[in-house]
């Protein structure tokens, strides 16, 4: 069959899924060596225990797997497999946090050899505002474009760009000990009034 | 505080570094960053924290396919394939190709044994090899008699009746889920096991994608009333659809309307449409389609993890002896949960009926233009009218009288009797005084 005979790399994801639609395994496959890695991780930083997170990314595959049929290229296959990541992470959030007692999940390091900086990094994150950490881990780990990471949360792009540019400064005074976040605020503020006196509508 | 001028916001700059500006807006920051030592402090403290994000790296996932995503795979191939050539459609096929019209058969299906399992509730139990006290468990999570991977006539049967689920490790410990009642299992037992994976598959469909309620209104206006009313009788049974409601209001002679809820499968709908305004005049047309598709994903993935609990919530009560506090304890807690999975399961079944048909409200006016009788009866008729109304009337009168008898004779008669000799004394004694 002529559709089995595809050259990983040089198709793009949607031409994969099309394929793959149209019963082509081998497109699955590329798909799946492509995102196995990344969904695993989205579902590894986010959640504790490598198990879950596995299954988890494998739910993903299996809901496009069912889903192939009734698929329409209205958006990126990337973001349509993490809106279903993103959907899964929140029922399973709420399962968590149904069944274990409030304060009870412990952050666990994802890799035992950098322990502590992950540790030091994860305790940043925590920190964060819920909607800012997830745009913020969404565009560093998943490397998400600011109109995807609109796309998934449904949010305009210009407050995920606001809610970055917070999350990424508030990260930075937590790993700078010595530097407050009012601090980091103040010292951008000078820039900001500046900013702001010129085309507030100017889009990126 | 000493402000400087800075052409370029902040966040501008943080989105050129992630090359979200536009090349005018990147060759704009560019520039000021070049001489603006402020700007490049901040690039490299956005840079830094960026660097020790990807300080966090998760080890990589095992490489091999998972089982389970292998055999959906193996599942979905073969039906992908037959799509594209084949020139005429066996019902496997069709089965395939429509997966509404599975989804409604095997939801058809489902009710019917349903219906069945309740008029014979005492031969299901008896081949239900589950105890009573937890008969009601065995509705959602039967074991299997043997491990998943000893048997492989067993896998794609079990994978098959939890596709619309997100089977987790229950399927691997041997347990499957199930929407249908416990006698469901017996019955289809016994039938070959090739055979019975579509039924049960399509009652739970494995739909993920867009799923889309469609909803469709019709006004029609036509002078053949009842022509058009067969003929849309005749429309909905081409099309596979079914009357929900009906309706029809005013008189023959008059003005009449007929509105009709009726439900067509979603593929349908347009060419029921289409057929429908044949039918008349179009007054007014509307469609509309609601997308549910994040409700239902989400929906499957809570029924998946409550199907989780309570398997093992049962782990616990079988492998565990605790006090009889815990086990209570435990028992409620699965009853909890059983009641979420059965209010999961129609709310499932709900949104599956209606994404799987479309409604269609067609109203129906007939297109009535009152005649005037312009040449008026003749004398013949007019007298044997006349005659025939003196006939109704003499009848009438005589029945009238009748019936006045019957109703108050009985009266009549008793108080005669009862006055008769007062009436008669107080007679006799008026006459005697007049005679002397």
């Amino acid at each position: 069959m002529a559709a089995d005979v595809i050259e990983i790399g040089t198709i793009s994801d949607e031409a994969l899924m099309r394929e793959f639609q149209g019963g082509s395994r081998p497109a699955f496959e590329h798909l799946y060596e492509r995102y196995r890695g990344p969904l695993y991780g989205f579902f590894r930083r986010r959640l504790n225990g490598d198990q879950r997170a596995e299954d988890l990314a494998q739910e993903v595959f299996l809901a496009v797997i069912r889903a192939a049929e009734h698929y329409e290229p209205t958006a990126l296959v990337r973001t349509y497999l993490y809106g279903i990541a993103m959907n899964l992470l929140a029922v399973e959030r709420r399962r968590i946090a149904k069944d274990s007692p409030p304060g009870k999940e412990s952050p666990e390091p994802a890799t035992r050899e950098a322990a502590d900086s992950v540790l030091w990094i994860r305790q940043g994150l925590e920190k964060l505002d819920d909607s800012e950490r997830e745009i913020l881990m969404l565009r560093e780990y998943e490397q998400l474009s600011y109109a995807e990471i609109a796309d998934l949360i449904h949010l305009p792009v210009n407050t995920v760009r606001s809610r970055l540019f917070r999350a990424r400064m508030a990260l930075k005074a937590h790993l700078e000990p010595g530097r407050t976040i009012s601090e980091t605020a103040a010292a951008s503020e000078s820039r900001e009034n500046v900013g702001l006196a010129r085309a507030e509508g100017e889009a990126i | 505080m000493n402000k400087v001028i800075h052409p370029i916001e902040p966040e501008e700059l943080m989105a050129y570094l992630d090359g979200e500006l536009t090349a005018d807006g990147a060759s704009a920051a560019a520039a000021h960053l070049g001489e603006c030592a402020e700007c490049q402090t901040l690039v490299a403290e956005l840079q830094s924290v960026s660097q020790s994000l990807k300080s966090w790296k998760v080890e990589p996932p095992e490489p091999a396919m998972p089982s389970a995503i292998e055999t959906a795979l193996a599942e979905k191939q073969p039906e992908s394939r037959k799509l594209i050539p084949v020139p005429k459609s066996t019902w496997r096929e069709v089965l395939g190709r429509r997966w509404p019209v599975l989804a409604w058969a095997g939801t058809a299906a489902a009710v019917l044994l349903l219906v069945f399992g309740a008029l014979t509730p005492n031969l299901l139990r008896s081949r239900s090899s589950v105890k009573s006290s937890k008969s009601q468990m065995s509705t959602y999570l039967v074991p299997e008699s043997a491990p998943p991977s000893a048997s492989p006539t067993v896998t794609p049967r079990a994978s098959g009746i939890v596709a619309g689920v997100i089977a987790e490790k229950g399927r691997e410990q041997g347990y499957i889920t199930r929407s249908l009642s416990a006698g469901n299992s017996s019955v289809s037992e016994q039938e070959d096991k090739s055979e019975e994976v579509e039924p049960l598959a399509s009652s739970v469909p494995p739909v993920h994608g867009p799923m889309i309620i469609r909803t469709a209104q019709l006004s029609l206006i036509t002078k053949e009333f009842d022509k058009a009313r067969t003929n849309l009788e005749a429309i909905l049974k081409q099309h596979r659809g079914f009357v929900g409601e009906l309706k029809v209001g005013g008189n023959a002679g008059s003005g009449r309307t007929l509105t009709a809820t009726l439900r067509v499968p979603a593929d349908q709908l347009d060419g029921m449409l289409a057929d429908t305004k044949k039918l008349g005049r179009v007054d007014s047309e509307s469609q509309g389609g609601q997308d549910t598709t994040s409700e239902y994903v989400d929906l499957q993935a809570r029924l998946s993890n409550a199907h989780n609990t309570a398997q093992r919530l049962t782990e616990i009560l079988r492998n565990r002896t605790g006090k009889l506090a815990d086990v209570l304890a435990v028992e409620q807690e699965l009853d909890r949960v059983r009641g979420e999975i059965e209010e999961m399961e129609a709310e499932r079944k709900t949104m599956l009926n209606q994404v799987s048909y479309a409604t269609l409200t067609a109203t129906i006016t007939e297109d009535y233009q009152a005649q005037l009788q312009a040449v008026p009866p003749s004398t013949s008729t007019r007298l044997g009218n006349a005659a025939v109304e003196g006939y109704r009337n003499m009848v009438e009168g005589i029945l009238s009288l009748a019936l006045f008898l019957l109703s108050n004779g009985p009266s009549l008669l008793l108080w005669s009797a009862i006055l008769f000799m007062p009436v008669r004394f107080v007679w006799k004694k008026v006459r005697r005084s007049f005679a002397s």
